[in-house]
């Protein structure tokens, strides 16, 4: 695509002030490039990390489906009903954020109320196999909590990225060349009203001459 | 609507655009650091930020860290640690003013840095490394 030039007084202020947006230009497309690589490198591990903790979950679930069953079995329907319906999970979500790059991620942290663990570890009339599977259930909401962190920072990262993307790209292919254009411009417009001048001066120069002659 | 179609309009909303995301590129610096004592000592560790939002760190980061140094240098440690990162230079930049940065650095990495003149200079294929280890802990500074 050819750079437009864009001039609205061709004088040499508006050169010095398009010559101070095109250094500009230059610096910030050298910092949003810098940002638009490091927002992608977070991306792409926070993909890694997203993958890993998926498998992680997968047989986490794995693990409380079988040990649901085995209790299940074990203990009849209706009783490990009744006994999971009293069960309080010990756990206690702190939603915060941070920042990676200008982009506010979510930081979900889980914290473990001990006391409350205590009183459900201590039940009585409870079976080593219900703690087993209140253990597995347990860690399965853990991994679910950190995979919506990891997807959500992927969303927000995803998007962030198109939005650096396309100023990175207006920098590129738009401002900049049509800058540079508009300065090469300038200074041909200047160089060719110097000849101009060069080629009047000598004009004059010429019949001051001429008259100086038949003056004598 | 109407469409405003004039180039020199257009020209000056990418400029806009371009400064406005120029201008929040570093609001997420931290207003003041805390040390690493500090920060365990809080039962939420969190800095105040310039976009006037604060910024959290994970605990068991924190314990990372307090586990590779010593009583002292948890006073020393200041974070979040800075990584500069300038469009001129390649390599990125953390200052370290009392050298506990390079020490944890080191330990993480496990590898020595590169550390001259209060400064410790990064490759880039360190960075996802230190990134990996220490998400919160650490944050970018892009400088002109």
């Amino acid at each position: 695509m050819a750079a437009k030039v864009q001039v609205t007084r061709p004088t040499k202020i508006e050169l010095a002030r398009l010559k101070r947006r095109y250094r500009l230009a230059t610096r910030i497309q050298k910092i949003v490039k810098d940002r638009l690589s490091i927002l992608i490198m977070e991306f792409l591990e926070t993909v890694k990390e997203c993958a890993i903790v998926k498998e992680r979950q997968v047989a986490e679930f794995n693990e409380a489906y079988r040990a649901l069953s085995m209790t299940s079995g074990y203990l009849g329907s209706e009783k490990l009903e009744k006994d999971l319906f009293a069960v309080e999970m010990p756990l206690k979500m702190v939603g915060k954020t941070r920042n990676v790059a200008g982009v506010r991620i979510p930081l979900f942290e889980v914290e473990r109320d001990e006391t409350v663990a205590l009183k459900t570890a201590v039940r009585p009339g409870m079976t080593a196999v219900e703690e087993d599977t209140i253990t597995a259930a347990r860690r399965c909401l853990e991994s679910i909590i950190e995979l919506a962190e990891l997807e959500n920072s992927l969303d927000l990262l995803g998007s962030e990225i198109n939005k650096v993307k396309r100023i990175n790209n207006a920098l590129e292919y738009i401002v900049i060349p049509g800058l540079n254009a508009t300065i090469r411009y300038l200074n041909m417009k200047f160089e060719e009203r110097d000849r101009e001048e060069n080629a009047r001066l000598k004009y004059v120069k010429l019949l001051i001459e001429k008259r100086e002659a038949y003056a004598y | 609507m109407p469409i405003d179609d004039d180039p020199s309009t257009r020209d000056r909303g990418l400029e806009g655009a371009v400064t406005e995301d120029f201008r929040i590129l570093n609001t997420q610096a931290p207003r003041r650091k805390k040390s690493l004592a500090a920060l365990l000592r809080e039962p939420h560790p969190s800095v105040p930020c310039y976009d006037g939002n604060d910024h959290h760190f994970r605990k068991d980061e924190l314990e990372r860290l307090a586990a590779i140094l010593g009583e002292d240098e948890r006073e020393e440690l200041l974070l979040p640690l800075l990584i500069e990162i300038s469009g001129e230079a390649r390599e990125l930049k953390v200052r370290t003013k009392t050298g506990v940065e390079a020490k944890v650095l080191e330990s993480l990495l496990r590898m020595p840095v590169d550390r001259r003149k209060g400064e410790i200079f990064l490759s880039r294929a360190q960075l996802p490394v230190i990134r990996r280890l220490l998400k919160t802990s650490t944050q970018y500074l892009f400088l002109v």
